[in-house]
């Protein structure tokens, strides 16, 4: 089982991706059923990657930002992978979904290897638990929104000039994605607000007992996730407003998850300075190794 | 073995030809009664569509008749002088046979190319066929695989994909759009027969609910009345247009009948909802600037030709790769024809050697134990032969399976040749 790596699991969504994308050149259901069965086969193989990793730790991996990527990508590749069967055989559901699985699965190694919360209290560890979550909940159903939002906007633009679907490359009509994408920001809505608000009541409990901020208000991830839940709350009141529907709602979701990406990977790869996930405040404000 | 295929289609014969040579109804049973009858020992099926009659006729080169024989059948079966069809015929013999009925399988020699309704005709010739009795080895392994090219040459090449109707594009359109159409509502504005051939298409989407409006009630009611609809006076057309996911429109109204300021007014009464126009008049009924609208997606009757003829070129362009593959499913095929009826040849000259060499053996031991009753000798014969076919049920089995696996450049199987030289059996 140690020999099980992220390029496992990762090169087997990629032979996946590339099977997806002989549809332009290779139609038939052999091509299909290949990519499904490479598609089930890398999340098997990440499913013994991460139960490998909960058994070595004794914990559920998601108290660090490397391992909630991982699990993130994990849920979405298993959501990605029903999405894709349960399609026509000729819809491209999997040029959405396995690029995204991979993107999830690459930016996992670029966030940095922060202890989490496990150098922390007893208590603060199981709240932080339930904070990372709700939190990872609320980024797979935006996860699930953005591919939903990507392929309303492009057969909306096929529709929009007039043009016939191009051959392999059939999508779900407008309803079906504008449905998925509704019913993915709906439930992201309430996890990501809970997530946010446990974070919220940890730092402040954390200045309490230390009698400093460790985390202040104009930390980059505090910044980014508070625009982040912001724009969900303009989602959510997009969908009960009669003139924000279809194109516009679906370009607020990339925005959403442009946000939830930046929050989640950006501020690491950018080594903006966050004391978020950090056992005490760094000194230089820079955050720890 | 020989394989042959005689008939006319569209290409060759007109309409009356292919009418006087049809076989609907009961003529098609009776027809493959009457082969069978005429020439035993043959295999028939008989593809019968309103482009096409054929026969396709397969056995052994000495039984299945000939081209002139299939024409006399013709000419007596339907009561119609050879001269009036004998020079639309086409015909064809073994490979060439086998490439013809997988591009028909194809949709290659169809009247629109792609369309899917071959497929099924082809299948249902051969089940036909299958239920009178009138097929063997030769014509399963064909019409088999006949069906199964169709099927390839349709997934790999995307020669079905597309609609060439205006009326079928407009469904390709509208699924494009919405997913169910159980809980949308249709409005047909005009009663033209445009409108109806459209509506006819888009009415297997299976609407929830289907609105007629007309400058004249009386033909709305007539035309709700054929589509299971409800007719709406036309003053009442805007709060038509509130209720409508998807508008035909076809009216001869020289100006817009829907004005973009109108329609501005009814897309927001409907709180922005998706909105599918097919304007299929000319002059147009909608303002072409009501397509600008963020969720309306309006089409008039030149954009869904312009699409009809894009995927009537992208079709053609599927025609070389279809070719491709049938040439190399054809050649298969033929091959694993001819190593099948080699595998024949073989198992029977097998079967005859031992059988021969038993009944020799069987003699000498009569003649050496001349005592033997009845009993004995049935006993001991009964025995020989069990042992005989227990001993070649193998062999025979192998040698089948070998020859059913076409080999790459499709020589005779080795496995042939060694049973052949093993036993000292005669070359083929």
């Amino acid at each position: 089982m140690d020999r099980l790596t992220v390029l496992c699991f990762a090169g087997t969504y990629g032979l996946a991706l590339a099977s997806e994308l002989a549809r332009f050149v290779v139609q038939g259901s052999v091509r299909w059923y290949l990519t499904i069965g490479l598609t089930a086969l890398g999340w098997l193989v990440q499913t013994a990657y991460l139960g490998n990793l909960a058994l070595a730790q004794h914990k559920i991996p998601v108290t660090s930002a490397v391992e909630s990527q991982l699990v993130l990508a994990w849920i979405f590749a298993l959501i990605g992978l029903y999405l894709m069967a349960r399609a026509p055989k000729g819809t491209a559901v999997g040029l959405f979904v396995l690029p995204m699985v991979l993107g999830l699965v690459a930016s996992s190694q670029l966030v940095s290897q922060r202890g989490g919360w496990d150098e922390w209290g007893s208590v603060t560890r199981f709240w932080g638990t339930i904070h990372g979550l709700f939190l990872l909940a609320g980024a797979v159903s935006t996860c699930v929104a953005f591919p939903a939002g990507l392929m309303y906007l492009v057969q909306s633009r096929r529709l929009k000039h007039k043009r016939p679907p191009r051959f392999g490359f059939a999508l779900p009509s407008l309803e079906q994605s504008e449905r998925l994408n509704r019913g993915a920001i709906t439930v992201a809505f309430p996890l990501l607000t809970c997530g946010l608000l446990i974070g919220v009541l940890l730092e402040l409990g954390r200045r309490a007992r230390l009698g400093h901020p460790g985390l202040g208000w104009s930390d980059p991830k505090v910044v980014s996730a508070s625009l982040m839940w912001l724009v969900f709350a303009v989602l959510l009141n997009a969908r009960l407003r009669p003139s924000m529907r279809g194109r516009s709602v679906m370009v607020l979701t990339i925005v959403a998850f442009a946000f939830l990406v930046f929050t989640w990977v950006g501020i690491d790869v950018l080594d903006l300075p966050t004391a978020h996930g950090t056992a005490a405040p760094a000194e230089s404000g820079r955050k720890l190794p | 073995m020989r394989l042959l295929a005689l008939g006319v289609d569209h290409r060759s014969a007109p309409a009356p030809v292919r009418e006087a040579l049809a076989f609907d109804g009961p003529k098609l049973a009776q027809g493959l009664d009457t082969l069978a009858e005429s020439f035993p020992g043959s295999e028939f099926v008989i593809l019968s569509t309103c482009n096409r009659v054929e026969i396709y006729a397969a056995g052994a080169a000495e039984e299945v008749p000939d081209a002139e024989a299939l024409r006399e059948f013709l000419s007596q079966f339907h009561q119609v002088p050879v001269e009036q069809f004998a020079h639309h015929l086409n015909i064809a013999q073994d490979e060439k046979a086998i490439a013809h009925l997988f591009r028909v399988a194809a949709s290659l020699e169809s009247l629109v190319l792609g369309e899917g309704q071959i497929l099924g005709q082809v299948k249902d010739a051969y089940q036909k066929a299958v239920q009178n009795g009138t097929v063997s080895t030769i014509l399963h392994q064909t019409f088999q695989a006949a069906a199964r090219v169709g099927k390839k040459v349709r997934e790999e090449t995307g020669l079905d994909q597309g609609k060439l109707s205006i009326a079928s594009v407009a469904v390709d359109v509208a699924k494009g759009v919405f997913d169910t159409f159980s809980d949308k509502t249709m409005l047909v504005i005009g009663a033209g027969k445009m409108g109806d051939l459209t509506l006819q298409h888009l009415k297997a989407l299976k609407p929830g609910r289907i609105l007629v409006s007309n400058r004249n009630l009386e033909r709305a009611e007539e035309a709700a009345h054929r589509w299971g609809g409800l007719a709406v006076p036309f003053d009442e057309l805007l709060l038509a247009l509130k209720e409508a996911d998807v508008v035909i429109s076809t009216t001869a109204a020289k100006e817009p009948i829907v004005t973009y300021e109108q329609y501005v007014r009814v897309q927001h009464a409907r709180s922005n909802r998706l909105a599918l126009i097919l304007d299929i008049a000319i002059p147009r009924d909608f303002d072409a600037r009501i397509g600008d609208l963020e969720d309306v997606y309006l089409y008039n009757v030149d954009d869904l030709r312009a699409q009809a003829e894009q995927n009537r070129s992208r079709r053609q362009k599927g025609v070389d790769p279809a070719t491709a593959i049938i040439e190399r499913e054809t050649a298969a095929c033929h091959a694993a024809l001819r190593h099948q009826r080699h595998a024949g040849i073989v198992l029977r000259q097998l079967g005859d050697h031992v059988d021969a060499i038993r009944q020799r053996e069987f003699e000498a031991l009569c003649a050496l134990r001349p005592g033997l009753d009845d009993a004995d000798r049935k006993a001991i014969a009964h025995m020989m032969s069990r042992f005989q076919n227990q001993l070649l049920h193998q062999p025979r089995a192998t040698l089948r399976s070998a020859a059913s696996e076409p080999t790459p450049d499709h020589p005779p199987h080795s496995l042939l040749n060694a049973v052949r030289h093993l036993f000292g059996l005669a070359d083929m």
